[in-house]
């Protein structure tokens, strides 16, 4: 996913903020199907790969659709590809 | 065939060019093929002929579009006489249920909006859903307020959504997805937008279909209305001269 923002976004941030959206939206017990997991952070072109379980894919799409901030900076996070393995979704990304 | 999207409410200030560029060309990079802008009723044909052309080059197609906000059931059918030909796409803003249940009759009428922030001035009930599925008006849904609510006035709102939806599907209503906003950081993809949809339970088809074929058929339909070979509801003209 591409983080849409002028300002600078650390992965710490990032992923308060998703678990945060999630829990607004989907309560604790909405945000403990997920399983959502960083698996890595370009800071410099701000995309980030994250791991979520496929039962919670929408619910995990719909919270991080509903992002406008990430502590008080104005964001927008866009979910540039989805797939079942890192690799082809690294492939899928280049091309 | 491959979907093509279409957001049929973005809202910048048309006087700004500046706005109207970033908004075109956000529009473009998260994969819509057609937006409607909101226009004044004053535009002039410099500035229209302006913002076609950067939709032009954002490989854009660009709607005109209208909202109408009447106090009135005649004041909404005296605007419709007044606009209906001059722009592709009307809205009407219900914040009445006489202004809902004339804009539901009305066959000029494209898109009914209803406030996000007031639940007692949603009128789509059931009464409103059989008067627009005989006049072809959609229920329209705007994602900002979903985007910028948060806690008890999100939830209140995701349960009217939830319960219009429904009514909608039950009663063949197309309803279609759009932004409402003229922010670029507040504009999604429109899979992203069907997600959304899915908040208020609507399934990933009918959502998909809220972004794109419902509103490009609105389009469509409509330009083939307005066009000057449009006689009737499929009559219209082909050739014209001496030797037809």
């Amino acid at each position: 996913m591409q983080v849409d923002s002028t300002e600078a976004v650390d992965q710490t941030q990032l992923m308060n903020a998703l678990w945060n959206s999630i829990t607004k939206l989907y309560g604790e017990h909405g945000a403990s199907q997920t399983g959502l997991t960083l698996i890595e952070y370009d800071p410099d072109k701000k995309l980030a790969v994250i791991r979520t379980n496929n039962a919670a894919l929408n619910m995990t799409r719909a919270s991080i659709a509903t992002i406008t901030k990430i502590e008080e900076k104005p964001v927008a996070i866009h979910v540039l590809a989805i797939s079942g393995t890192i690799k082809a979704l690294h492939k899928n990304l280049r091309q | 065939m491959k979907r093509q999207y279409a957001d049929l409410h973005l809202t910048p200030n048309i006087r700004d060019f500046q706005q109207v560029s970033v908004v075109v060309n956000k529009a473009a990079q998260l994969g819509y093929h057609l937006i409607a802008l909101l226009f004044p009723p004053n535009t002039t044909q410099e500035e229209l002929k302006q913002i076609q052309t950067a939709c032009k080059e954002a490989k854009l197609d660009l709607a005109t579009r209208i909202d109408l906000k009447p106090r009135t059931p005649n004041d909404l059918t005296y605007n419709l006489r007044q606009f209906r030909r001059k722009f592709e796409i009307i809205a009407v803003l219900c914040e009445s249920k006489n202004v809902a249940r004339q804009a539901a009759k009305d066959h000029r009428v494209d898109l009914l909006s209803f406030p996000s922030t007031d639940f007692r001035q949603r009128f789509f009930d059931m009464a409103e859903a059989e008067l627009a599925s005989e006049s072809q008006a959609s229920l329209e849904i705007n994602t900002r307020p979903l985007l910028t609510l948060e806690g008890p006035a999100r939830a209140r709102l995701l349960a009217s959504l939830r319960k219009e939806a429904a009514i909608a599907k039950g009663f063949k209503v197309p309803i279609i997805i759009s932004s409402g906003t003229s922010n670029g950081l507040l504009m999604r993809k429109p899979q992203e937008q069907a997600v959304l949809a899915q908040l208020f339970d609507l399934d990933r088809e009918c959502a998909l279909d809220a972004v794109s074929r419902n509103p490009i058929g609105i389009v469509t339909r409509n330009r083939q209305k307005l066009s000057p070979k449009f006689i009737a509801p499929g009559i219209r003209l082909v050739k014209k001269g001496k030797d037809c």
